[in-house]
């Protein structure tokens, strides 16, 4: 049982070693450090090349498990380490691997370095991971620096109301009683934009998403009667006239996550956080927690 | 327990605004930001494009050249209309449309019976729309690739050339249907750039069509009357449906007293001009005979008076796409004037139900969808243009009896806009729009009456047992859930 994230020296920024560490911290369990490094051509070739490659390669793990010790002791708060490499054709592949040998948790990666500061953006070796990964895929928002306490401190999870979510749900749950943190679980209501010209006025869409907040807060009570969680789950309906606006109006704690669910139906095709969680997880201001399908 | 109440308490019940969907920031902080130019635009926008691309093949037959006063008439009577609705949508504090207004003034029986009407003047107007929208598609088709659909597949069973189903029509009711299951919408500065198409394609019509324009066209000014003048208007009413749309937007308006008649009066003349300038380019160029039933009414005269296709080409393509606009926005405000009859409890729940996954009312809109295509495909344009009619005069008329009715009951209620010229306006307003209703045929009205009997006996065998009224407050929808927090976004603040 461990905490696996995915560190490459020079490539990946500090924000995944930071979650990483405070995830480990909060369940009690060790940190392991994962370099996937390029596989080395296993022919003898006249030249040694394939020498010189493994070389480069054994000198980049060495390199990125450095950078990640001297990180991670710079943040004081100790939590036990062991750095592993592995040699893998694609940083998916390998890192699916490593997690299935060790037999991990979660899996911690960074957001791309194309994103801004503070946001959750996938790269191409997480949206690769979260088609494939065994377990949980929590992506920290670039520039994360962990939470001041160090540990993580509320799981919220985001439901939409759909029947395939109340499972998500029923897992989050039992995550949060894991980690033990408090839970609280949001469905967010988003108003439709006016539409012009105004045939039965500018607020029609206001009163949809009156509809929709009333609809959304009865689906929530019915997870409390039904038992999927109890009393102490914070349930909360956040509206707002865009994602960005909602999911702003939900006021954060510091060290909180956002753990979504996924949509698994629909086979390898379909788009797997579904169109809602994309544009959630780019507004997430917390790093988000992405659940396997 | 309270009492049971009378069927005649029942009937007149009126909603209470308290409950009402009140909107986000609504409230007297909000920020009047619409000015003149914007509310005229509101209402250029929702009405050039529902009638006047392929009204005058339906009009001019019926009135010949004097289908020029129709137009006249039929603008009065919208524009009269319009002014009144103005006042009552300031004085009801909900927002929405006629339906929402009789239900807080005149009762909930009234407001079935608008309800009925409105279901003409959106659901019914959009099947139209959306048969005048194959028309042009047809023509823009033949014009480009030189490729028409099988005329079958082109018009309705009971047209005056009968076809199988008009699939057109029907495939663009859906387009407009997906667009809103998927929560698309028009925004504000897509309807000015509509507005400026419709407008450019309409006067460029008119400058092409007046190089053949002829007087001694007009010489048989009015062949069938002043009978036929009167039955045009009826047809040409459907033109100006949606300048109403000025007077809904009215909370967001700067100055309203100043600003409304304004725009109102702005869009009115805007619209009738470039009606009339239309009507008597195309009067000019074509003997009036000739208009009868001629699809894609506007282009065909380009191609005839230039002899060539590329004016009628794009004049075509104009259409093609604001038509699409008006029937999106048109086919929206059907669904949302059910959503809100749904939440009231006048009609089953389903209709206001939200589909967690889009955060539409999605069953609301392909039920609407099914039955506007299902109408769209099957029932002529002229049948289709004069139930519109007949419906949205009919609640215009209602909206001018409210005025009188909410001035004498409620004297004192702060309004926003007063109707200039009370008394005398609204009812002018209402003289206008019988005097058209009343020239309509007989099988308009005998339609008309049987839709709102049907509407009427659902009220009173199912919708006036399951009203949201005969529920106490606290179990009405939008009552809060224990246990449950609701958080809005801090409400913006001058």
């Amino acid at each position: 049982m461990t905490v696996v994230v995915g560190y490459l020296a020079g490539k990946s920024g500090i924000a995944s070693l930071h979650l990483a560490a405070a995830a480990a911290r909060t369940l009690r369990t060790s940190l392991t450090v994962a370099t996937i490094v390029p596989k080395p051509w296993t022919y003898p070739s006249p030249a040694r090349v394939d020498a010189e490659y493994a070389a480069w390669a054994d000198q980049l793990a060495a390199d990125s498990a450095r950078e990640a010790q001297r990180e991670l002791e710079s943040m004081g708060q100790p939590v036990e380490v062991s750095f592993h490499s592995h040699s893998h054709r694609s940083v998916s592949g390998g890192l699916v691997q490593v997690l299935e040998e060790l037999d991990a948790d979660l899996l911690v990666l960074g957001s791309s370095a194309s994103g801004q500061l503070g946001q959750v953006v996938v790269g191409s070796t997480a949206d690769r991971l979260l088609h494939s990964s065994p377990v949980p895929v929590a992506i920290a928002p670039r520039g994360y620096r962990g939470p001041r306490g160090g540990t993580l401190t509320r799981i919220t999870c985001g439901y939409p109301g759909t029947p395939e979510s109340i499972e998500v749900v029923g897992r989050v749950t039992a995550l949060a009683r894991r980690l033990d943190v408090p839970l609280r679980i949001i469905t967010f209501a988003v108003r439709g934009r006016t539409m012009y010209p105004p045939e039965v006025g500018l607020h029609a869409e206001d009163s949809i998403l009156a509809a929709w907040e009333s609809q959304a807060a009865e689906m929530l009570a019915r997870l409390r009667t039904d038992g999927v969680v109890g009393d102490d789950v914070v349930l909360q309906v956040v509206s707002g006239n865009g994602w960005d606006q909602a999911i702003d109006d939900a006021e954060w704690q510091d060290g909180e996550i956002l753990a979504l669910g996924t949509s698994p139906r629909g086979g390898i095709a379909h788009v797997f956080l579904g169109s809602r969680g994309t544009k959630i997880l780019r507004v997430s201001p917390v790093p988000v927690l992405v659940l396997p399908g | 327990m309270t009492a049971p109440i009378t069927l005649p308490e029942q009937m007149l019940r009126r909603r209470p605004v308290i409950g009402a969907p009140v909107a986000h920031g609504a409230s007297e902080n909000l920020k009047r930001s619409i000015g003149v130019f914007q509310l005229t635009m509101f209402g250029v926008g929702a009405t050039v494009g529902t009638g006047i691309f392929f009204v005058l093949s339906q009009a001019v037959p019926k009135a010949g050249p004097s289908v020029i006063v129709s137009f006249m008439i039929a603008g009065l009577a919208a524009g009269l209309a319009a002014i009144c609705y103005a006042e009552l949508a300031s004085a009801v504090p909900v927002s929405g449309s006629t339906y929402s207004y009789a239900y807080t003034t005149l009762g909930e029986v009234v407001a079935m019976g608008v309800a009925a009407c409105l279901l003409l003047e959106y659901g019914v107007s959009t099947a139209a729309v959306a048969v005048g929208w194959s028309q042009y598609v047809d023509k823009l088709l033949d014009n480009f690739l030189g490729f028409r659909l099988p005329a079958g597949l082109a018009a309705a069973p009971w047209d005056a050339e009968p076809g199988i189903v008009n699939l057109p029509a029907m495939f663009l009711v859906g387009l407009c249907a997906l667009l809103l299951i998927r929560g698309a919408s028009e925004s504000a500065k897509v309807n000015t750039v509509m507005v400026i198409i419709k407008l450019g394609v309409l006067v460029m019509f008119a400058v092409i069509a007046f190089t053949a324009f002829d007087t001694d066209r007009f010489a048989e000014f009015a062949p069938f009357g002043v009978a036929g003048v009167g039955a045009a208007a009826g047809t040409i009413f459907f033109s100006y449906i949606g300048l109403d749309a000025v007077s809904t937007a009215g909370d967001e308006v700067k100055d309203p007293q100043r600003t409304m008649p304004r725009a109102i009066i702005a869009a009115l003349i805007t619209v009738t001009t470039v009606y009339l300038l239309v009507a008597v380019a195309a009067i000019g160029a074509q003997n009036w005979p000739e208009f009868d039933d001629q699809k894609a009414g506007l282009a065909t005269i380009l191609d005839n008076v230039t002899g060539a296709q590329y004016w009628g080409t794009v004049l075509a393509a104009g259409a093609v796409i604001s038509i699409f606009s008006v029937t999106l926005v048109t086919l929206y405000g059907q669904t949302r004037i059910l959503f809100a009859m749904g939440r009231d409890g006048l009609l089953p729940s389903m209709f206001a139900k939200v589909d967690p996954r889009s955060m539409t009312p999605v069953n609301n809109t392909i039920v609407v969808a099914i039955v506007v295509a299902l109408m769209a495909g099957f029932v002529p344009l002229d049948y289709l243009a004069d139930l519109v009619s007949i419906g949205t005069l009919t609640a215009f008329i209602v909206v001018a009896v409210a005025v009188i009715l909410l001035r004498r009951r409620e004297p004192d209620l702060p309004r926003g806009f007063r109707v200039p010229g009370y008394p005398v306006t609204p009812v002018l307003a209402i003289i206008a729009c019988a005097y058209i209703l009343f020239s309509l045929r007989w099988y308009t009205w005998l339609a008309f009456a049987l839709w709102v009997s049907v509407a009427l006996t659902f009220y009173f065998i199912w919708g006036r047992h399951h009203s949201a009224l005969n529920r106490p407050a606290s179990a009405r929808p939008g009552s809060p859930v224990p246990g449950v927090e609701v958080i809005h976004p801090p409400q913006d603040v001058p």
